[in-house]
């Protein structure tokens, strides 16, 4: 594996650029993803039936601190990648710690809005809206998910095997999931909270 | 300490919650349905864009052309996908 | 004995038991045969764990080749029913089911392999490469595709086949008016090959953006090559609509929400809308590599090079941009307003002019070319006519307002066959015939093959003019029967006959490979066709590296080049060459896919929640380990090289 020691690690050989670009282009089906969740969701909003509609349910303090919460964890782990790039290992294993935790705070939150949402009656079940509301926050929720599970992989390798062009790759690639994660954040709490409680 | 703590993203985290605040201002006010999604609409994907430059290093390579291709392309398609839909399922139905 | 009820056929007939024993059989003759043989060890080492883009390549080949005679056996079954009037030979019901399974494996499981096939054997030799990108993945993407094509095959015998047409419309393929679990394995099965598509879209982009040889600019890119990078750019944005999509539907039928249903607030037209928002680019998925392989044929056997490289490659960016534009023209008559009908009934007719510039191109290249007719060839000639019959009556199709006219009869069957099967069907064949030497290092048999060229192409002909007939007498698609009064018993029995006509040239392909295998000569050239681009600069059979010495490459048509002006393609030594390692993971992992959407399908809870904790674990292994790959020694190359050129 030639190593390219005038670039950061996580660019250094040609395989880890490729894993980057490839990465890219999966955000970009990712965009396609979500779009058509919001396509669904635009399409579906106002067809409630007999069930709640998005005014009735959303209440804007677990929003606020999921935002928050979550944004928050995009600046940390922009943080520990910074701190990957001159070299200090310890800083970014925590600045990836925090933005761990923070996630799962997030996801606490969500756990608690659904159980809130299927307690007064807006289950997936009740109408087309509650289907397609706990679908599209369902699903940024799975990828939460799914991304603590994966940083936790990745604390446990950098820690073991220190800061290698693989280690840096992975992580790298990491924190583009979790930032994209929080741009798609931004268009739940733009167009599907702060919409529904105009 | 203060290396760690680079001053273009602090500055980007400290914008990214001004557009937050900006954003929530559709809920405190009382605007119009129209004013308030062209609020939503920019700050929303300024917020996108700001992510994307300053946090996700987007152009920080000689792939940067192929990234930039590939989102730009992704959201005009995703734009398409959304507005058309609504024009055949609920606008024009 | 309650829990295998559920197994059973809802609907079962002589045939299907007849199937039953068959798949039974087959199944016995394969494992009994690879244990006499002892070939369990060499199935698992070269095939199974394979990361080889080449054999991946071929897997994808005979995959599609299965599903290829699997689809025509229900079109045959088809076309035998519709051929007189009052036929008893299927009921209402089998007649749903085979309409359905023949759609859904013939677009997803038998063209899209095809041309997954051609695109992995053949790009990264195209661009000087020694494999795709992330060749593990591909490894994993084939056998995704391959469990959901198996996943879908098993439904006509456990538990039913899906009946609701390959575009699945709800609310008739929702619980209330399809009760069996064939619509179950129609949203699982095609999720798990969806997947494994995308991924095939992630890769090639990669590969072919970052791993062109050393002066190969993306305008000195090789004619198929760019239809493939074009085709994976839509493969990428359109393939996650077809996930959520399913993901819905799955939801309606399993877990009863309403996205799709008609009561509290579910909408039926969303699926159909969405759909064809997948679909619609899927088209062209398609017919994008195929019009590849016809730019590959048509400049090598006319002995020119491609007349207007630059507006072919403008036109199929465009078309890949124009292709997400034009979804409303599926169904024009749903009910939405005039304005959005004529705004997409001009984006639809606006995609006939790259496509006109196209073939316009092809002509002029075939003009003042020096044309030798062989079997890729003749499939290239024969069509240009037989598409521009598709494509003009999809022109008249896309006129929002005659639309009402022709909608869900036959004259749109025929419409969207003279399109699928001249512009795909055949190209893969001619692709198949003009890359074979390449991958199997001899070739197909000529005569047999331009035999069978001719029969295919007068077929489709026979088959599908009439139906352009009988659609605009008011046949209407998907009817099982008809009555005598009609009139349309003689225009459906010319139709059989063409049908019968292609399965004889389907079965002429078949004898033309166990012909050439024993019959053909061995000691061929690397380069039979005297072609034009890099995988002819290499030896037939490939060796496992592809290139020795990575090409040099200054224009599009480099290997020409080297042999007619001098071009010199491999400068320097032999190094030591970096490969990937096998891995059995993929092929363990899409095993527990296959379980997972088994389990799903007849909603098992407690092994589907196993099966996802197993693809997690999978995941995880991937994760943690560490795998550097391999070395190839000059030594190696040396000896591999030396034997290679003693032997073409």
């Amino acid at each position: 594996m030639k190593i390219d020691h005038s670039l950061p690690l996580e660019y250094s050989t040609e395989e880890n650029r490729l894993k980057i670009l490839g990465f890219w282009i999966f955000l970009g089906a990712e965009i396609m993803l979500f779009a058509t969740l919001f396509a669904s969701y635009f399409t579906l909003v106002d067809r409630t039936g007999s069930g709640p509609s998005g005014a009735d349910i959303f209440e804007i303090t677990p929003v606020l601190i999921e935002t928050i919460v979550l944004l928050t964890s995009s600046f940390t782990i922009g943080l520990g990648v910074h701190a990957m790039r001159i070299g200090n290992k310890k800083a970014m294993l925590s600045f990836f710690a925090i933005t761990l935790l923070l996630g799962a705070g997030f996801l606490g939150v969500e756990i608690y809005e659904f159980v809130h949402y299927a307690h007064i009656g807006a289950g997936i079940q009740t109408s087309a809206f509650t289907a397609i509301l706990l679908t599209t926050l369902g699903t940024h929720g799975a990828h939460v998910t799914l991304g603590l599970l994966w940083g936790t992989a990745i604390i446990l390798q950098v820690k073991k095997r220190g800061l290698t062009p693989e280690t840096a790759n992975k992580s790298f690639i990491f924190s583009l999931y979790w930032h994209f994660l929080d741009v798609v954040w931004i268009f739940i709490f733009s167009f599907v909270y702060l919409k529904g409680m105009m | 300490m203060s290396e760690l703590f680079p001053r273009k993203q602090v500055m980007g985290f400290v914008f990214s919650m001004v557009l937050t605040a900006v954003a929530l201002l559709v809920y405190f006010l009382d605007m119009s349905f129209t004013a308030g999604m062209t609020v939503l609409l920019i700050t929303a994907f300024v917020q996108a864009g700001l992510q994307l430059v300053v946090f996700m290093h987007a152009g920080e390579t000689d792939d940067k052309g192929s990234i930039y291709t590939n989102i730009f392309y992704g959201v005009v398609i995703a734009l398409v996908t959304v507005f058309g839909t609504l024009l055949i399922l609920v606008w024009d139905m | 004995m309650e829990f295998f009820e559920r197994f059973a056929i809802p609907h079962p007939s002589p045939a299907i038991y007849a199937s039953m024993v068959a798949i039974a059989l087959t199944m016995v003759a394969i494992v009994a045969g690879l244990t006499y043989f002892k070939k369990w060890g060499y199935l698992w080492r070269e095939w199974l764990t394979t990361v080889d883009h080449k054999r991946i390549g071929i897997m994808y080949l005979i995959s599609a080749l299965l599903m290829l005679f699997r689809g025509g056996a229900d079109a045959i079954m088809l076309r035998a029913q519709l051929a007189v009037p009052e036929n008893k030979l299927l009921d209402a019901q089998h007649y749903n089911e085979i309409f359905t399974t023949h759609g859904i494996v013939m677009i997803l499981f038998m063209a899209m392999p095809f041309i997954i096939a051609l695109m992995n054997f053949v790009v990264p030799l195209q661009i000087g490469a020694r494999d795709v990108a992330f060749p593990r993945l591909n490894a994993l993407s084939f056998w995704l595709f391959f469990m959901g094509a198996m996943l879908l095959n098993i439904s006509f015998v456990v538990g039913g086949s899906p009946d609701a047409g390959w575009t699945s419309y709800f609310p008739l393929a929702g619980t209330e008016f399809s009760e069996s679990v064939g619509s179950n394995y129609y949203m699982i099965a095609i999720q798990i090959a969806g997947i494994g598509t995308l991924m095939t879209g992630v890769n090639f982009l990669t590969t072919i953006l970052r791993m062109r040889a050393p002066g190969m600019t993306l305008m000195k890119m090789p004619m198929f090559t760019w239809s493939v990078l074009v085709t994976n750019v839509i493969i990428v944005f359109a393939f996650p609509v077809l996930t959520v999509l399913l993901a819905m539907g799955t939801f309606d039928r399993l877990f009863a929400t309403h996205f799709f249903t008609t009561t509290n607030g579910g909408m039926d037209m969303l699926w159909a809308n969405l759909f064809w928002v997948w679909g619609h680019p899927e088209v062209y998925i398609l017919i994008l590599p195929a019009f590849g392989v016809y730019s590959e044929v048509i400049s090598t056997f006319a002995r020119r090079n491609l007349y207007g490289y630059k507006s072919m490659v403008a036109s199929m960016v465009l078309i890949s941009l124009l292709s997400f534009l034009v979804w409303t023209h599926h169904f024009f008559t749903m009910g939405q307003g005039a304005l959005t009908n004529s705004i997409f009934s001009i984006t639809t007719m606006a995609i006939a002019v790259p496509t006109g510039v196209k073939i316009f191109n092809w002509l002029l290249t075939l003009w003042k070319g020096k044309i030798e007719i062989t079997t890729p060839m003749l499939y290239s000639l024969l069509f240009i006519p037989l598409f521009t019959i598709g494509g003009v009556t999809g022109v008249m199709l896309g006129m929002s307002a005659a639309d009402y006219q022709y909608h869900n009869t036959m004259f749109l069957v025929a419409h969207f066959h003279m399109v699928i099967i001249p512009g795909v069907v055949f190209a893969m064949l001619a692709g198949l015939t003009y890359w074979w030497p390449k991958m199997f290092g001899f070739m197909l048999n000529e005569r047999i093959g331009k035999w069978t060229a001719w029969i295919i192409g007068i077929s489709t002909l026979v088959a599908f003019m009439p139906m352009f007939f009988s659609g605009l007498d008011g046949q209407a698609r998907r009817m099982y029967t008809y009555s005598e009064s009609t009139g349309y018993g003689p225009l459906n029995m010319i139709s059989f006959i063409g049908a019968v006509g292609l399965a004889v040239g389907f079965v002429l392909i078949a004898y033309n490979v166990y012909y050439s295998v024993r019959y053909s000569p061995r000691n061929i050239s690397a380069d039979p066709w005297d072609a034009r681009s890099l995988e002819w600069a290499t030896h037939s059979p490939v060796p496992e590296y592809n290139f020795a010495i990575v090409p040099q490459v200054d224009s599009s048509e480099a290997f020409w080049d080297a042999k007619k002006k001098g071009h010199e393609l491999f400068k320097g030594e032999y190094e030591k060459i970096h490969m990937p390692n096998n891995s059995g993971v993929p092929f363990l992992m899409s095993c527990i896919f296959f379980v997972w959407g088994f389990s799903l399908v007849f909603s098992m809870w407690i092994p589907a929640i196993a099966a996802t904790i197993g693809i997690l674990a999978c995941m995880a292994h991937r994760s943690f380990e560490k795998d550097h790959g391999r070395y190839i020694s000059v030594e190696e190359v040396e000896e591999t090289e030396s034997k290679l050129r003693g032997a073409s």
